[in-house]
Parts: structure tokens; sequence; C-alpha cells
């Protein structure tokens, strides 16, 4: 019942974006030769609305506090031309005992609206050794004034409780290939969810410094700490769950991209 | 990943040399072997046969594939005389459809060369034959106009001989064409740009030029200056998109090290057509120890001038006369505009010699002007610090309530979309500026000192005017005039006869070698009749300029930036006349 | 990618490529081939009668100071060009209505000509009464526009005859 309700609002916006959506010919930019051209007329003299795809792992890492690990990704994908691409979120941690915590996967729709920001809408799905809950995702990715990347969605559940989502980062140049990156993300919810560990409020925090050395620029082995903090009522449930509700960790992983 | 070694380092790298000097003329396609006995650097006459095929190449001691003609890269030299009637079958041996077009060279819109305006390109296995009289003189160049193939290789020196004679004497005659190389493929360069647009640019601010520049400047200027430009989430480091950390610099071919040579007996004037027939670069030129001057540019004889230098944008070409009276070598060398690597010749007296290789200028960076926020400062020095600036606010935001920065009507509806990261609010007229990155006491060339031989042949003032703003958007890689892509827009239509003045505004930061074919630009540089004919003209940033056209002659013309990468994701238009 | 359809026979063709290219080396005037050299499109032969004698502009200082234009006078208009080569030979026969020659020379290092017979035309203001046929000769020769070359001097090798 609460997924049919998601899902129609997902429609709903695909109908909206594809309207919208300008017209994209299928070529291909990413790999190389043929442009699928027909004869005469159709052949066009520049193919500037050529599909791409990348994938990004912000987040590859392990993760240790002194007593246990665990390992976390974080990463992105999108395929589409310049104005409109189909666009993946996922995130999760591995736990040392093999529970997966924090399993948001997100599947969007990505509109490019102005300059600096895209507009996104589409299905996110808690994924993970806890129960499963499906959200409709609205929001905003893009880079703000000074650089920072930033991408802020809100969340509706089939039950109407409501949940957002802030991410921001900032890439410091130490030299050309050093990078120090200040990381947060930090979750909120309107309603608890016990089953989930998630309570009302703000919720979590991870936020981390990451220094990466880019040997190139799709491939960047990084050393950092993070602290996984836990607020109000995720604090109360983590307590009674065992869990710590604030861990500081050292970080060893990967940033690659391609 | 290449690491990029400082100059000196490049001569004592071991270089193949054998392989070098075969690199350019390594591979004969089958076909060919019994009509060529070796592979001809020159080609002349009225009747040509060139194939279009991939040849296996050695650049920099690297074996690669590139894309040739006659198994040829550069493809080889073409020779017409003014006035001949010439017949070119051109044969596709790609696997993917092909084109020539021929840059600079009037032709019949037919055969231009642009598939999609003039035909529908050349179909692998196709022979196409162009046919066309030349009713010009001067150097020029022809390249491929289909996908990357003008990256890797498609890419060849002109020559077309004056009927009435040369209007200066020289001894000798070398044509000098500059191109870049990259060992990844054009597609993947590309969509590294679309993902992290800074990609290739290892030259950005860090932590340490803050620092050096608050020692220089004092930590208030330097961090005012830095919240200055994070604002616009612009960087003044941008100064090509594509640099030396993947591209290979060639003189004719040939990396720096092979030693590419011109002879010359001491006393002699000699000749040198310098082409830039690159995809993403432009080049500062200049033989050190010898000046200069300049004879003709794009082909068309201009007043001589005499230069220490001169900076050459993508398709440009410039014609220079020497005369080197020692018995001594001369470097040629062409440095990138972004410092991060060069092409690299020799003038000598006999072959094997060599002159000490210049160590390569500062970094330019760019500027407030460059902005379009007004010309405050001119010719400004790398690094120096906006000094006037600084008390404005540079909040886009409140740029209206400056009067004398107020954005036009049709440039506010610009502001803010997908294709448009910056709106130049004051650009400014400066063609008398050669550029930023110039060292103080050398002799530059700048357009103003283009001044045509003889008067223009219509002496009609435009009609109308058609303003172009020149647009991109850095971040996301996107390019185009007035905030459109290609596919977003329809012609720009011209009546047959029509004069008008082409009036082009660069909102963006980045030069833009703004080409269009098939009819001159007669590009408005103060010098009334005798303005240059140009076929390419180079927009600085921030820079506003025009320049007159007289469309005599029919058909569907592309009217594009010639950086390639540029003209790919949107920056251009059809020039229609009817 | 095509990089890879080629790679095997890249190999191969490293191999066969220098010895193609030792025997089909473009003629220079020096036998190096290590270093690459120009292809010398020749000299601009005789220039246009409304050429502009006056010396060239010079551009800007960079530092924003104009520069009095300094004449250099380098650039003026001069006699011909200097881009000559010398040879001996035996003269086979004269043609003065054409203004031609047709002879047996020596090779022309200077351009890479190996031992040749053949005709060449005459500068105008050369007189030919002088040059018999079996008479060996010096001359200098001088490429022109459209590639040709003419003989801009000759006279009797060795004293005459």
């Amino acid at each position: 019942m609460s997924t049919a309700r998601v899902l129609t609002l997902i429609a709903a916006f695909a109908a909206f974006a594809t309207s919208s959506a300008a017209q994209t010919p299928v070529t291909d930019g990413e790999t190389a030769s043929m442009p699928r051209t027909k004869t005469g007329s159709d052949v066009q003299p520049v193919m500037d609305q050529a599909i791409f795809a990348h994938v990004l792992f912000n987040e590859f890492e392990g993760r240790w506090n002194g007593s246990n690990s665990e390992f976390r990704w974080d990463g992105q994908g999108w395929v589409g031309t310049d104005y409109d691409r189909l666009w993946i979120k996922s995130e999760g941690t591995l736990q040392g005992n093999g529970t997966l915590e924090d399993g948001q996967q997100q599947f969007l729709y990505d509109r490019a609206i102005t300059t600096y920001f895209d507009l996104q809408g589409g299905l996110r799905s808690d994924i993970d050794s806890r129960p499963t809950r499906n959200w409709a995702a609205f929001g905003i990715q893009g880079l703000a004034p000074y650089f920072f990347d930033l991408e802020v969605t809100g969340f509706v559940s089939g039950e109407g409780h409501l949940a957002a989502k802030l991410e921001a980062s900032y890439d410091l140049l130490i030299t050309q290939r050093l990078i120090l990156q200040p990381q947060l993300e930090l979750n909120v919810y309107s309603k608890a969810d016990p089953a989930r560990l998630v309570g009302a409020g703000f919720s979590d925090i991870d936020t981390g410094l990451r220094l990466r050395y880019e040997f190139n620029r799709k491939f960047a082995p990084y050393l950092g700490v993070v602290y996984e903090g836990r607020f109000g009522q995720t604090a109360n449930f983590a307590r009674q769950a065992g869990e710590s509700t604030g861990d500081f960790r050292f970080v060893f992983g990967i940033r690659a991209w391609f | 990943m290449k690491a990029f070694a400082p100059p000196l380092a490049l001569t004592r790298r071991r270089f193949m040399q054998g392989a070098v000097a075969a690199g350019a003329l390594s591979f004969v396609p089958r076909s060919l072997r019994t009509a060529l006995a070796a592979p001809a650097p020159v080609l002349s006459g009225t009747e040509f046969q060139l194939e279009i095929g991939a040849v296996p190449v050695t650049i920099n001691g690297r074996q690669t594939t590139a894309t040739g003609v006659n198994g040829q890269v550069p493809a080889p030299i073409l020779r017409w005389r003014e006035g001949d009637t010439l017949t070119l079958a051109v044969t596709n041996r790609l696997s993917e459809p092909s084109s020539i077009h021929w840059h600079g060279v009037r032709t019949p819109s037919a055969m231009d060369g642009v598939p999609g305006l003039s035909f529908s390109g050349i179909a692998p296995g196709e022979t196409f034959v162009y046919h066309f009289p030349v009713h010009q003189s001067g150097t020029y160049w022809y390249h491929s106009h289909s996908m990357f193939q003008e990256q890797t290789g498609l890419y060849g020196a002109i020559v077309i001989e004056p009927k009435g004679g040369y209007a200066q004497a020289f001894d000798r005659d070398y044509v000098v064409l500059l191109s870049d190389w990259s060992f990844e493929p054009p597609e993947r360069i590309v969509s590294n740009l679309k993902f992290q647009s800074d990609y290739y640019n290892y030259g950005q601010r860090t932590l340490g030029t803050f620092l050096d520049d608050a020692q220089r400047k004092g930590l208030a200027d330097t961090v005012a200056d830095r919240l200055e430009w994070g604002k616009m989430r612009m960087s003044p480091t941008d100064i090509l998109d594509v640099s030396g950390a993947t591209y290979t610099y060639l003189i004719n071919g040939h990396g720096p090290g092979a030693n590419w040579t011109a002879l010359f007996r001491p006393g002699e004037r000699v000749r040198l057509r310098f082409i830039n027939g690159s995809s993403m670069s432009i080049f500062d030129v200049r033989i050190d120890g010898l000046p200069m001057t300049v004879v003709q540019a794009d082909g068309n004889d201009v007043a001589p001038v005499t230069v220490d230098e001169f900076r050459i944008s993508v398709a440009e070409t410039y014609d220079v006369l020497v005369r080197p009276t020692a018995d001594r070598a001369y470097t040629i060398s062409a440095q990138a505009e972004d410092r991060t690597g060069y092409a690299r010749g020799t003038l000598a007296p006999r072959p094997s010699m060599a002159a000490a290789i210049p160590p390569m200028d500062p970094r330019p960076m760019r500027t407030m002007a460059d902005m379009g926020m007004g010309s405050m400062q001119q010719g400004s020095m790398p690094g120096m610090s906006h000094g006037p600036m600084q008390g404005m606010a540079m909040d886009h935001g409140s740029m209206s309530a400056m009067s004398s920065m107020e954005a036009s009507p049709e440039a506010k509806k610009l502001q803010g979309s997908v294709g448009v990261d910056n709106l130049a609010m004051v650009p400014t007229e400066r063609l008398q500026s050669a550029g930023e990155g110039f060292p103080p006491g050398r002799r530059v060339l700048s357009y103003v000192d283009l001044r045509a031989l003889k008067p223009g042949s219509d002496p009609r003032p435009p009609s109308h005017e058609i303003t172009l703003h020149l647009t991109g958007n850095m971040e996301r890689f996107i390019w185009g005039f007035d905030g459109k892509k290609f596919s977003e827009a329809g012609p720009i239509e011209l009546k047959r006869g029509d004069r008008v003045r082409f009036v082009l505004i660069n909102d963006t930061m980045m030069e833009h070698p703004i080409h269009l074919h098939g009819l001159w630009s007669e590009l408005d540089n103060g010098h009334g009749e005798f303005r240059p004919y140009k076929h390419t003209i180079n927009v600085k940033p921030g820079e506003r300029l025009s320049y007159l056209v007289t469309a005599d002659e029919p058909g569907r013309w592309a009217f594009h930036c010639h950086l390639l990468y540029h003209m790919e994701t949107g920056m251009f238009r059809e020039v229609h006349v009817a | 990618m095509i990089a890879r359809l080629y790679r095997p026979f890249v190999m191969s063709l490293v191999l066969v490529s220098p010895i193609a290219c030792a025997s089909s080396e473009p003629t220079s005037a020096e036998q190096n081939a290590a270093v690459p050299l120009g292809v010398d499109l020749g000299g601009s032969g005789p220039v246009l009668a409304s050429a502009q004698p006056q010396a060239p502009a010079e551009a800007m200082l960079v530092s924003a100071q104009a520069a009095a234009p300094q004449h250099s006078g380098e650039m003026q208009m001069a006699h011909a060009g200097q881009n000559d080569a010398h040879g001996t030979g035996t003269v086979n026969s004269v043609d003065p209505t054409q203004h031609k020659i047709n002879l047996s020379h020596q090779p022309i290092p200077e351009i890479g000509w190996p031992a040749m017979t053949m005709e060449f035309p005459v500068a105008p203001s050369i007189d030919l009464k002088g040059i018999k046929p079996g008479t060996r000769v010096n001359f200098t020769i001088e490429q022109g526009q459209g590639g040709m070359y003419e003989i801009k001097a000759i006279a009797p090798a060795g004293g005459g005859r």
C-alpha cells in the first residue's frame, strides 16, 4: 500500500520530467567512433547532445576506531546529456560482524536547472540489514559559492513521514595533487523509526576530514578521520542497542572515478 | 599520468631519432604502394589523390595510431597556384565517416567539407571529389571536420603561390605547422572535462600560492582576492582547457626533442609559414635572438611589422620573414599559453645543430578585466593584485546597482541559465593588447598591428549588425553562443550581397578563435579600409570586437569556435547566405 | 579502438619503416637523416612590381610604452634571391629562340642532384652567343617561382677553349 503511493508519486514526477526533457538523440559521447548518422539531412556538423556516463566513489574506506573496524562506501553514478540524467546514489556501512547499516540507495532523475545546480527527483530505498524503507526523493545538487559541493534532498515516505539529508564537502588544494577534503552528512527525520534505530529530529551526522593524493585525477588514496555521531532520540535507540553514540575513527580509502 | 618535466630535461631524453624521422612517414597503405614509391611530403599540381587512413606513428619515442593522409601525419603540404582549378579525390579508409575542410580557402559551399552543411561527409570506403577554382594566395591549412579526427592527426598545410609574385623577396620557405597530440582518445578527453572541467589544470591555486601571495600582497588582500573569485566559482588559473598534462606539442608532427630543423645560409631571408593546426592550444611563438617580420596573416598580405613574439590562436596563420645573419642555430619555440609545454624547432645552417631552449615565460593569470569587469588595468602582470577593484562589491546581484555595470536586457535573460556562467558587464575593446603572459620589453604582435596591404574590395558600410555573445559554463563544460548550444539554436540568416557587421562579446574568461567559413571576416581594428582580412579571429576574455562580412558566396556556412572541444559541445552555428 | 587493432602491425612496421624510409628519404641538402629537416619550398622569385619598399613597422613593447618604430631597412626590395646552386657541366645544345640550354652536368650536392642531362631556361639578361655545344661551363642556377630552376650565370670553365 505505502509502496504503491510512493511509486505513484514517482510516476507523477517522472511524467513531469520527461515532458520537460530536451530531445536527446542517442549518440554516445563516451566511446569512440561512429555517430549514428543516417543519410543526408540527418548528419549534424557537431554532436553536442552526446550522452556521457560517470561513476564516482567519494568514500570507499576502512574505518577503525581502535577496537573495531567497519567498511563504508558512498558513491554516485550518472548517465545522460547536459540537461537530463539518470542518477544513482549509494551508501552503506558494513560492520565487522557482517551487518549492513545506513544503506541508503537513491535512484533519481536529474535535470540541470541553473548554472550550477540540478534538480533531482526519484526514489530512495533504505536497503540494509534493517527493515527496508522506501521514500520519494526531491532535492538539488550542485556547486555552491566558494566551491562547496552541496546536496540537499527531502524525502517523503508512503506513510507521510518526512526526512531530509544534507551533504557538503570542500576540496582544499594543499598542492596540485595533495587535497584536503572536509565533508559532512546530516540526516533529519520527522518521525522515529525504532526498527531502524532512527529517532525524530536531527538524527545522525557523519563528518570527516580526508587527505588524498591524486596519482591521477581518477585514482586517489586517502587517509583521514571521521566522526559518526547520533543525536537525540537516535542516540537513545543506539544506547539501548548497545551501540555507540559518538565515534571517532581513522579511515583509509580510495577516491576513484571513471 | 605524464609528469611534466622542466624544459631542459626534455632535451636530455633519449629519443628514437630514426623512428621519429620515420614517424611522419611510417605506413603506406597497401593500395597506394603502387602509386607512391615513397610518401611525398609536398604535393603540387591541379589533380590530387588523398587517402585518409589510420597511420601508426611514433611521437616522443612512443608508438601510437594517428589519423593521417597518404600515410602521413601531418598530411602532405598541398602546393597550389592562384588561378588554377583543382580536383582533389579524397578517399576515406577509416571505419567512420570523414571529411576534409580547406580552412580559409573560399570554395563553393558544396566543396567546403563540413558534414551536415556542405555535404553528408565521406562514408567509409567512399571517395569524394572536390572540384573548385582557387582565387586567392597565401598560407592556409586543411583538416577533418568530422568528430575528433582533427585531434588525432588529420591536418596539413596548404601553400598557394600568388599569381603576380610575392610582395617581399625571400630565399627559403618553410611550413611550420604547430599542433597538439594526446595519447588519450579525444572522446575520453571530453568525457573527463564533462565530469571535472579542471581535469587538466595542474596550475591551480593552492595553499602554497595563497601563502606566496599573502607574503607579497598582504593577508587581507589575498583573502579578499580568493573570496572574490570563489564567490563567482571561477578560477583565474583557467588558461587552456586541455594542457601539457596530456598534450605533447608538435612542430610539423615532431615533438620538442626531435629537433625539427629548417636550414638556411647566413644572410638569406627565410619565410616561415606558421600555422596553428592544434585542437585546443594557443601558442606564443618566438625565435630567441631573431626578430620576425610579419608579412601575412591568415593568408593575406599585411604591412610588414617586426616583432619579437606573436600569439597564434587555433586555426590562425602568420607568415613571417627572418634574416639570420650569424652562422649559428636559433631555437623556434612555441610555448602553450598556459606554459605547460612547448613545441620546438631549430633554424640552423647545418643539420644536427641546436641552440639553447629559452625557459618558458611565467604563466599568465586571468584578471577581472577578463571577467568583463572593465579594463582597470591594461596588460597586467601575472599575479598582480586587482587593486582598484577591491573596493567594489563583486556580487553579481548588486551589479545592477552600478549604472556603468548594467547588463543589457538580452544578456540579463542569460544570467543563471545552464549554459552561462558569467556575463561580461563591461566588455572592453582591447585589440591593442597582445594578451596576458608576456614579459615587459618584448615586442608582441597585437591585432592593431595588422594593416592590409591593399584596401578592402567592398567599400560599403554595413547595413546591419549581428551581435553574438560567446558564452559557456566551465563547470558543466558547455559552450555556445548567446547561452545556447548549436542544437538549441537556429541558423543566422544573411541575404546574398549583404554587408553586415558581426559584433562578438566574449562573456567567458577564455580566448575563443572564432572562424567563419566561406566568407572573409574584415576585422575592425582602426585601419579603416585597410582592415585585415581574416578567417579566424581570436576574441580575448571579456573583449568586445567587431568585423565586417560581405555575404558574397551563397550556401550554408559553419561559424564556430575553433577550439575543438568547445565546438563539439555546442559552440557552433550555421550562417546561411541565401 | 583502432590502436588495439593496429598494435600487432605497429611492431613489425617499426622494424620495416626505417628501412623503407631510408630508401625514400626526401632529398635534402645534407645527408644526415637523424634530425628531421624541413622541406624548403624555394625562394620567392621575382617580386610584385608594386611591392612596398618602406621599412616594416614594429609592434609595441609589451610594457605599454609606445616605442618609436625603428628602421631596420632589411626588408626593402632587394636584388633577386640567393637560393642558388652551382654546378659544372658540358653544353649539349643551345636554343636561342627559346633562350634555353641543354646540359650534362655533374652532381650538385647543394640541392641533392645527381649527375643529369637536362634543359634549363636561361635568365633573359644572359647573352648566349659565347656558349657553344661541347663547351665545358660553370653555371649558377636559381629556383624560381613554381619550382623551376633557371640559369642565372654561366661562363666557360677553366679559362675556356
